[in-house]
């Protein structure tokens, strides 16, 4: 009897970002045109290895477009809830789009290394410092929040 | 977790304080810091500034380098303020910041300007007075360009531009051909930009030179000639370590030879 030969591969399969799913992700890197992240959480499933988005600089609000600074909206280590655009070619990322009201920052951390509460959809305060900072808010559903 | 015993902030000011320093203010009874302030309100009259050096941290403030205090007492438009002066030579790319870069590499519609940071900073053609599309600056790898950073942060690579904000040069741009550039310590570079500084004001009294100061730590001299050029560089570079007195003396030895 011949031996056989077989491949197996990881027990699940992965569960893949569709284009219009909400994940979310780590800014791993800022750009003057876009900001580079990791995709952690496709809806509210980990995954077990993370993929790569970017987030365009036109793609980060709704309403005036030209006048969004990237570093104004988003800082490496922030965590943003981003909707999926596009699935993008063989080389490039996953295309993300925070251009909504429930999309943008949600967690971020100030330079003191405190988290930082949210005051307004552009701008989070410090409670150790009280030094301001700008970020795009995500306007969290309530049936999302744990208090 | 050592307990944050602070001291007086009114106490250390002309002091060394070192990074981890709690200084305590004294308590305003009309100051109401714990609550964050929603709306639109402007900033009250008689805050105080926690300039470089400083952060604020709780009811304090908590020193972030080490140096000697400084304060400036209440009056004019705003309230005192406080911050640590410093002695460094690495330099950190500071938004406003005018500088003097060494052009290392020329891509495209861009240069890569080295200007003693971590990051070599960009520096669009079209940065330039009276630049366009059409009309490019003359500028070749290793020019010495005076500019100023438009985007300066510890996440992004520092621009700089040759125009201020209305688009006039204002004595940035390419820095002419000969002279000597040198480096030297940020503090040294922060006292000769004072206002009637007196090593500026005792030097040009020995020769005619010109002089460009980056926040840097880099200076650029030009006088007529090689030897006197040379003279100008040596003193202001000793000048870090000499005494008024000492400079006065060497100075008129020099305009006595």
């Amino acid at each position: 009897q011949l031996p056989v030969v077989s491949v197996q591969r990881e027990a699940e399969a992965q569960l893949l970002p569709d284009v219009g799913a909400v994940v979310t992700c780590k800014v791993c890197s800022i750009n003057a045109r876009f900001a580079k992240v990791h995709i952690l959480y496709v809806g509210s499933t980990p995954l077990k290895s993370t993929f790569r988005g970017t987030i365009r600089k036109e793609d980060i609000r709704a309403t005036e477009k030209d006048k969004v600074e990237v570093y104004k909206s988003f800082r490496p280590g922030d965590i943003v809830l981003a909707k999926v655009i596009s699935l993008g070619d063989a080389q490039s990322n996953y295309l993300l789009s925070t251009a909504e009201n429930e999309l943008g920052v949600v967690v971020a951390r100030s330079e003191a290394g405190v988290q930082m509460v949210p005051i307004s959809w552009c701008e989070m305060q410090c409670p150790r410092t009280h030094t301001k900072d700008f970020r795009k808010v995500a306007r969290v559903q309530p049936q999302f929040l744990q208090t | 977790a050592m307990a944050a015993r602070g001291v007086p902030a009114e106490a250390c000011v002309g002091q060394l304080v070192l990074p981890g320093d709690v200084l305590l203010l004294p308590a305003h009874p009309d100051e109401d810091s714990e609550r964050l302030r929603l709306g639109a309100g402007a900033a009250r009259r008689g805050r105080l500034l926690c300039g470089p050096g400083l952060r604020r941290s709780g009811a304090g403030l908590m020193a972030t380098k080490c140096g000697l205090l400084r304060h400036r007492p209440a009056g004019g438009g705003g309230g005192g303020a406080f911050w640590v002066d410093s002695q460094q030579k690495r330099y950190v790319p500071v938004k406003g910041d005018h500088v003097i870069g060494i052009v290392t590499a020329k891509t495209g519609d861009l240069f890569k300007v080295d200007v003693g940071g971590s990051e070599l900073a960009s520096l669009s053609y079209l940065a330039f007075e009276g630049a366009t599309k059409r009309n490019r600056p003359n500028v070749q790898v290793g020019d010495l360009i005076y500019g100023q950073f438009l985007v300066a942060n510890k996440d992004m690579e520092p621009e700089l531009v040759c125009i201020d904000s209305s688009g006039r040069a204002s004595g940035m741009g390419i820095i002419g051909q000969d002279g000597f550039l040198f480096k030297v310590s940020l503090g040294l570079i922060r006292k000769l930009l004072a206002p009637k500084c007196e090593i500026i004001q005792e030097l040009s009294q020995l020769y005619p030179f010109e002089l460009v100061l980056g926040m840097n730590g880099r200076i650029w001299v030009k006088a007529k000639t090689v030897q006197q050029t040379l003279i100008i560089v040596n003193i202001l570079e000793a000048c870090e370590y000499m005494t008024a007195e000492q400079r006065k003396e060497a100075l008129a030895k020099l305009s006595g030879t």
